[in-house]
């Protein structure tokens, strides 16, 4: 059965947040494997919702797969030891022969020494969750990407093309330094829609059913999907438009600031607890949920992306909110008692 | 005649000599240069959507890479794990057919690891081979129970990705 991996299900869960905590259960369960009401707990969770069931028979038939093959291989701790030694084999090779592959291809061929040139090349960049990175492509181009992003990038004679396929991200394009010339559009397609820029700073967020762009200079094109009259919209630094496959709409007032993130800080105004959890969570690898009668709460502040346990660990000073560990992976705001 | 056939067949003409030195200077002998250049273009008669001509060597050196890499995982493990059974009684070394089994089944496990980050690789492995608890693999590897919690699920999870929807 084919599962859409960013579709929430009833829950408010991701399809990703199902897997993680299928995973976490298999191996509290392997470690605790007399417990016998751990196991209930399992089941009651496995039977809370279909998907958590499809994602628990896929770790468990995955752990099954890889431990039969593990265990094929005859020898005591022969398969660690190959295993291990060739993979650091392998990425001394890597490192030394390929250079790491796309990036430095990139960077070879804007100081000339490749016979393609940078005008067509192709590279992909991402994010782990938790992770921010800025990368200078050789057209002059900035891109930031954030937290659990990914982007494909495709150069030809006609257009300089950057594929969003997870996440978000800041595109700082056309400055005065550039110093290259606007002889190719720059294009960033999300799920949801094309963009076109000349020279723009603008924010792409792609979320499950919608994709979020918010410029803070210059002005971006929405070539798709187009205005009623069939010419693309116009978004003017200041702007935020929300984009979905079928038309695209001017967004009202953020009580977030849209890029911040690139500071490595949230920054909201009177925004609802359970939005900022949410938000909070995209840092956040595994299950961060907030309880349902704190989450009409209101917020304001600046807060710092790099620790998001100490995030977290501030909410009970300034609300009527504690936090609760049951992992360090699975946590939850409540109510203070 | 713009069959896809008929691309490769002019992408081979253009640019076979040109991936062929390309290669060679990766993997440092001419018989593999060779046989990797002739299955990058058995991968591309292989692929059924158009050809993008537009950058033919950027395309042709992305096959390429992989095709590099993969034969660098399978000579690293041959390496690693003949270096390994070395040490073991001769009674205890595999035949050769069980020996092609196991390399291949090594070779598949290291494909899906890739790109995990050593500590990471290594903690789920001292869990999944070895059987080690999470306390045991904190103490052997100097860290905390939490890291090797995470790290342990982490590696998981980047298998469950790879395994049903990539």
């Amino acid at each position: 059965m084919p599962v859409d991996n960013s579709a929430l299900n009833r829950r408010g869960e991701s399809h990703q947040q199902v897997v993680k905590q299928a995973i976490h259960w298999l191996l509290r369960l392997r470690n605790n494997a007399t417990n016998s009401r751990l196991r209930q707990q399992c089941d009651v969770w496995r039977a809370e919702h279909r998907e958590h069931e499809l994602a628990w028979q896929r770790v468990q038939s995955l752990q099954a797969e890889l431990s039969s093959n593990l265990r094929a291989v005859p020898g005591a701790q022969v398969a660690f030891n190959t295993l291990e030694n060739s993979a650091q084999g392998l990425g001394r090779r890597q490192a030394l022969k390929l250079l790491s592959g796309a990036l430095l291809m990139g960077s070879a061929a804007w100081l000339g020494k490749d016979t393609i040139g940078w005008q067509q090349w192709t590279a992909d960049f991402a994010t782990a969750t938790g992770e921010r990175r800025g990368f200078q492509l050789p057209d002059g181009t900035r891109l930031e990407l954030n937290t659990a992003s990914a982007v494909d990038l495709d150069y030809t004679a006609q257009q300089r093309l950057i594929k969003l396929t997870r996440g978000e991200i800041i595109v700082t394009c056309g400055g005065a330094s550039e110093g290259v010339s606007f002889d190719r559009p720059l294009r960033v397609q999300s799920r949801h829609g094309v963009f076109e820029s000349v020279a723009a700073r603008f924010i792409v967020r792609q979320d499950t059913d919608c994709t979020r762009l918010s410029v803070t200079s210059g002005t971006v094109a929405i070539h798709s999907p187009r205005a009623a009259d069939g010419l693309p919209i116009q978004v003017q630094a200041g702007q935020s438009y929300l984009i979905d496959r079928s038309r695209a709409q001017l967004a009202p007032p953020q009580n977030m600031d849209a890029g911040a993130w690139v500071d490595g800080l949230i920054v909201t105004r009177n925004m609802r607890l359970g939005d900022f959890i949410n938000e909070v969570g995209r840092y956040r690898p595994g299950y961060l949920t907030c309880a349902a009668d704190i989450a009409h709460l209101r917020l304001s502040g600046v807060f710092r992306l790099e620790d998001t346990d100490k995030l977290l660990a501030i909410l009970p000073h300034t609300l009527p909110v504690q936090l609760r560990y049951r992992t360090r992976w699975w946590v939850t705001l409540e109510r203070q008692t | 005649m713009s069959s896809p056939e008929f691309a490769v067949q002019a992408l081979y003409s253009s640019h076979h000599g040109w991936l062929n030195t390309w290669l060679r200077a990766r993997l440092g002998n001419a018989a593999d240069a060779a046989d990797l250049a002739q299955d990058t273009f058995v991968r591309l008669l292989q692929r059924t959507e158009r050809l993008e001509l537009k950058a033919p060597r950027a395309f042709l050196r992305t096959i390429a890479r992989g095709l590099v890499i993969d034969h660098w995982r399978r000579e690293e493990i041959e390496r690693a794990y003949l270096e390994t059974i070395a040490h073991l009684p001769e009674a205890e070394t595999p035949s050769a057919e069980a020996r092609a089994l196991v390399l291949e089944l090594l070779e598949s496990i290291a494909r899906m690891l890739e790109g995990l980050k050593p500590k990471v690789r290594q903690a789920f492995l001292l869990a999944q081979c070895e059987g080690l608890t999470h306390k045991q693999i904190a103490e052997h590897m100097g860290l905390s129970l939490r890291s090797v919690e995470r790290y342990v699920a982490d590696a998981l999870y980047h298998c469950y990705v790879l395994r049903y929807e990539a």
